[in-house]
């Protein structure tokens, strides 16, 4: 076997014979360009006969090769493997083994054929049936669809709630079809039984689809947006949430000073390097000023001049997520025009929510408003830091010491939602005394987003106490992350469970700390 | 072993395009309806097609109409289709794509909301319907939605083993269970085969794993006639590499939307095969011309010809090839900036089961529709004739099944059949050493690529033939599966599909040896020339006293002939 072989552990369980599923680890020579489905089929024809697995058209088209790769759920035709990198393969979860790799969908299909997934009509169309270019448009984001059930299997939400949750598969076809204007049936209703506001909107499914179906942004809140303008959304639990956006431009009450009324409208420093606007967003702002302050000051010891305009207001993420479009438009509108009076080019936010809303979301709106994108371009404040100003070029040596093991999670919006993974720990790492430790399923969804904190609270802690069993289970004195929901959510279940030594920061409030230890 | 048997009314073996629109339309002449997969409900070869369905709407070209789509669809078929057939073909693939639509397809629209259309290869207007380059998988769905609507027992992952026949007639089928392994006996009043292809016979294909052409050999063994099996379309285009993707196909889409071939030195050189068509010249032809190009020496590194779209705008590639966008760069290949690497894959068995235009074949209660049909395509099929033809011939075996059912009662099943098949299964199990069916897969794949492939000569079909011969008798009765069990045991599966595949590729090669002339997708290198004297004629395969007959027969005509017949 040459050098470069791939080591591969499967998942190997027949019900009928086997007490219980085991692993076999395989060695399977490595070509250029292979994929995971070589290596299986390398498996069943030169090792084990009796591997069990499915695959058909080995193009990506067909859907029938779904397992969990390297934790994660994907089509095994379209799997480059890694020359050196092992491979672990296990069979989708939520469906019962029918053998090794092979389970059985029945379960999904079953629920899916109880939502009428097909047209109805009340009479028969004209022929030739005029259907206008722009009434497909829609309908055709989120038609590729191959049915492999990856997304149902890697949904957190599913995990914690099938029952409650139909899953992004079938949320999917609920959307394809109310978009689709010859339909007939009451489908936003049956998607709103069956869990259209249980979507924490992580993306997770987006992220294993084959075919890359944006199912929160282009099915969950479009048909969300339809459910408001309907009357079912938003939930109680959500309501006033936005009804305080629409009173005061927050979507939490005032509690104490906020950090707008504490801070100057320009923070100047000797020969600036930079210079940004900052976006504090609602929860730093109202809740969490400490970690603003903590920005700021990680800001100034990297020679940034910063400008904080005070007419900023929330960035509607709330209303962008349960679907209530007008609201969001209008905060759109408010928060473009503060920012663009500032001739300012660029913009940060250490809340992942806002970074995600003003990247994602406004330009499609400052597009019917203004026919043009925002002057201004959006960074979460960790990337700002790495990929704008560059970690080379950061002050390093005025971070103190801080002795503390810490490990990292993702913040749905962050990750998922910028592609920004790397760049937090990278500034993690920088600091000196700090142990890091990658905890498991990093990247998994904490439960506070998309509106599910605030409109179902048990689903929503149901979500963080997986979450926080890997944080526990990591042996971290601290979790950093970088999103002011994500905080508040992990320091909530981490007290309830009472594990309130383990403290919660966002990357500033680490830095700022090793900042502070220098003068 | 013990098994189950399940009586239906009509048994519709395949769920790709063709099963699944007989399924329905049996169905709605109120009959029970039993739909066997062999993969998983909409996971058929079908989801694959890409660059459309062909139907004379004109509504892009209007001088377009039925009986320019029959000639077109005659001549790229080297004149020995069926001519009643094609009518068929031609006039009602219209209304089935309508009926699509009326299911809920969304195929793509022209400004004034009418279906738009696409120009392909060797037809006089642009009626080629589409959705963006994943047709087959808009059609897949639409029907995977109609099928739940309905009340159709679909029971998925079953392979049929063999068909019931007695005395002329089939009166079911029987299957194994991938789920369970275990033995499933249908009783139907009619059966219609719609299993698709068998690409898979060949060591490059663009054909899915499922596509061993397991049809055309429980047919011929139930004494159904075959025909034309000796054309075997080899798609211009598939993917070269990497190794795993060798023979994917690159939709002829890509050459409709404006994509060139070159050679190696830039050169377009379809202008030395086809001045008059360039890239949009059959696919028999633009096949040959790759090949050449390549033999000759004038083929890239990995062995293919450039198909170069880099010329469009990259939101047209987008908008209208995401999934070869998709495929390419999984590859590393952005076809936006740079040219795909593409040679000749074997795509499509023209030839099949004879059916008349009821779908019926030459066995009572027995129906076939789609690629397992032969007499459709002739010599060379039309890219975008196959997805029309599911339609319009699934729609009409389900008719005429259903129809057929309702007059007819439950037969009798010679259990002797099923025992046959449970002996096969225990004898393959306990046999402890010998050779695993991937081994002479691989064996005979390789041998029809190389013998019976683009270019063929009396000898090699001869040898080919005889190597055929040599594996069924020597390595057949050897076959051995590592796995003793039955649940979802791949291998043992495998024995019955490579048994299958050895009896498909005797037909092809015995009939590429038997027609001594070049036609269509069949090109003798000792015979290259098309000759109407003699060969204007469909060689017909049956199975007489246990032997492989093989019949040369006059080609049904109903308008057109061609010079010299």
């Amino acid at each position: 076997m040459p050098e470069d072989a791939v080591q591969v552990k499967v998942f190997r369980y027949n019900p009928d014979t086997d007490k219980e599923p085991h692993y076999e680890t395989y060695k399977v020579p490595y070509t250029q360009g292979m994929v995971v489905l070589d290596v299986l089929n390398y498996i069943s024809e030169h090792y084990d006969g009796s591997l069990a697995y499915r695959w058909a058209c080995r193009a990506g088209q067909c859907g029938s090769c779904a397992m969990i790769i390297n934790g994660k759920p994907r089509a095994a035709c379209r799997t480059l493997v890694e020359k050196g990198k092992p491979l672990t393969i296990t069979p989708l979860v939520q469906f019962p083994v029918v053998k090794d790799l092979v389970v059985d969908y029945e379960r999904g299909t079953r629920r899916l054929v109880k939502i009428k997934p097909y047209v109805q009509r009340l009479k028969s169309p004209s022929r030739p049936e005029i259907i206008s270019k722009e009434d497909i448009v829609d309908v055709k984001e989120i038609r590729g669809c191959i049915e492999c059930w990856a997304c149902v299997s890697a949904c957190p939400v599913v995990g914690e709630a099938w029952q409650e949750f139909a899953g992004p598969l079938i949320h999917r076809q609920l959307a394809r079809l109310k978009l689709d204007k010859r339909d007939t049936e009451e489908r936003v209703k049956t998607a709103f039984i069956e869990g259209l506001y249980d979507c924490t909107t992580c993306k997770t499914c987006v992220e294993v689809c084959p075919k890359k179906i944006d199912i929160p942004g282009k099915a969950i809140e479009k048909m969300r947006a339809i459910a408001v303008k309907e009357g079912l959304g938003p939930l109680e639990g959500q309501k006033p949430f936005i009804e305080a956006i629409e009173r005061t431009g927050r979507s939490v009450e005032r509690q104490s000073t906020p950090l707008l009324e504490q801070v100057p409208d320009v923070i100047d420093v000797d020969d600036p390097i930079d210079e940004v606007a900052f976006f504090t967003g609602c929860l730093v702002d109202y809740r969490l000023q400490s970690t603003g302050f903590n920005a700021l000051e990680v800001l100034k010891r990297n020679r940034i001049k910063v400008h904080i305009p005070k007419a900023q207001s929330s960035c509607a993420s709330p209303a962008f997520r349960s679907g209530v479009v007008d609201l969001a438009h209008q905060q759109v509108k408010k928060n473009v025009d503060a920012l663009e009076k500032l001739g300012i080019t660029k913009v940060i936010s250490l809340c992942a929510g806002c970074a995600m809303t003003m990247k994602n979301d406004f330009p499609a709106v400052t597009k019917k408003i203004y026919n043009r994108e925002p002057n201004y371009k959006v960074y979460d404040f960790t990337e700002y830091l790495v990929r704008e100003v560059g970690i080379d070029k950061l002050n390093i040596k005025d971070l103190g010491e801080i002795k503390m093991k810490v490990t990292y999670h993702d913040p749905c919006h962050l990750n998922r939602g910028q592609g920004i993974h790397d760049e937090p720990r990278q500034l993690i790492k920088l600091i000196p005394g700090i142990t890091f430790i990658e905890m498991e399923e990093a990247d998994r969804c904490c439960g506070s987003g998309g509106g599910v904190r605030t409109g179902r609270r048990p689903l929503s802690m149901a979500l963080a106490r997986r979450k926080a069993e890997f944080i526990i289970k990591s042996g971290a004195d601290a979790v950093i992350t970088e999103c002011p929901f994500c905080l508040i959510q992990i320091r909530d279940i981490l007290n309830q469970l009472g594990y309130q030594h383990i403290q919660v920061y966002n990357v500033p409030d680490l830095m700022a700390m090793a900042y502070n230890k220098t003068k | 072993m013990t098994y189950e048997t399940i009586d239906t009314d009509v048994l519709v073996i395949g769920a790709g395009g063709a099963g699944a629109r007989a399924a329905i339309e049996a169905a709605n002449h109120n009959v029970m309806v039993t739909l066997l997969s062999k993969e998983l409900l909409g996971k058929a070869h079908t989801c694959m097609a890409e660059g459309g369905v062909n139907a004379t709407f004109a509504n892009v070209d209007p001088p377009d109409n039925w009986e320019v789509h029959f000639k077109d669809t005659i001549e790229g078929g080297a004149w020995i289709n069926n001519q009643k057939l094609v009518e068929i073909l031609t006039r009602e693939a219209c209304d089935r794509i309508m009926d699509l639509e009326e299911y809920g397809a969304i195929f793509d629209r022209t400004p004034e909301g009418k279906i738009m259309q696409r120009p392909f290869g060797k037809q006089t207007y642009r009626r080629t319907c589409y959705a963006a380059d994943r047709t087959g998988h808009e059609m897949m769905v639409t029907l995977t939605e109609e099928i739940r609507r309905r009340d159709v027992d679909v029971m998925e992952e079953v392979f049929v083993t063999n068909l019931l026949a007695k005395d002329n007639q089939v009166q079911g089928a029987v299957g194994i269970s991938f789920k369970t392994g275990s033995l499933l006996v249908f009783k139907a009043k009619a059966t219609i085969l719609a299993s698709g292809g068998g690409g898979r016979v060949y060591k490059i294909t663009s054909n899915a794993a499922q596509d061993t052409g397991d049809g055309y050999a429980v047919a011929y063994h139930a004494g159904c006639r075959l025909l034309d099996m000796e054309m075997v379309q080899f798609h211009p285009t598939g993917m070269v590499f990497p190794e795993s993707h060798r023979g994917c196909l690159v939709t002829e889409g890509v050459r409709g939307e404006g994509g060139l071939l070159k050679n190696i030195k830039g050169e377009r050189f379809m202008q030395r095969y086809d001045a008059k068509r360039m890239e949009l010249a059959g696919r028999d032809v633009v096949a040959r011309a790759n090949a050449t190009e390549i033999l000759e020496g004038r083929g890239t590194e990995h062995g293919g010809v450039y198909l170069d779209v880099t010329h469009l705008p990259p939101h047209i590639i987008e908008e209208r090839l995401p999934t070869m966008l998709e495929q390419f760069l999984d590859v590393g290949v952005d076809i936006r900036k740079e040219p795909m690497e593409v040679a000749p894959t074997a795509h499509h068995l023209m030839g099949g089961v004879e059916i008349n235009e009821n779908a019926e074949t030459t066995l009572k209660g027995m129906y076939a529709a789609g690629e397992i049909a032969g007499g459709v395509h002739g010599g060379n099929r039309l890219g975008g004739n196959a997805l029309a033809d599911t339609q319009v011939f699934g729609k009409r075996a389900g008719e005429n099944a259903a129809m057929f059912a309702k007059k007819s009662s439950m037969p009798i099943i010679d259990r002797s059949q099923v025992e046959k098949e449970a002996n096969k299964i225990s004898t393959i199990l306990e046999r402890k050493e010998g050779i695993r069916p991937h081994e002479i897969k691989n064996r005979l794949q390789t041998l029809m690529w190389d013998k019976v492939g683009i270019f063929r000569t009396g000898q090699e079909l001869q040898e080919a033939v005889q190597a055929i011969e040599e594996m069924k008798a020597k390595d057949l009765p050897r076959l051995f599966v590592m796995d003793k069990h039955t649940r979802y045991n791949k291998e043992l599966i495998e024995t019955f599909e490579i048994e299958n595949m050895l009896t498909i590729a005797e037909m092809i090669a015995k009939a590429a040896l038997m027609r001594e002339e070049s036609r269509g997708a069949h090109f003798r290198k000792d015979f290259p020339k098309t000759d109407n004297k003699n060969w204007f004629a469909n060689i017909y395969i049956q199975k007489k006293m246990g032997q492989m007959t093989l019949t040369k027969l006059p080609v049904v005509v109903t308008t057109l002939k061609p010079e010299g017949a």
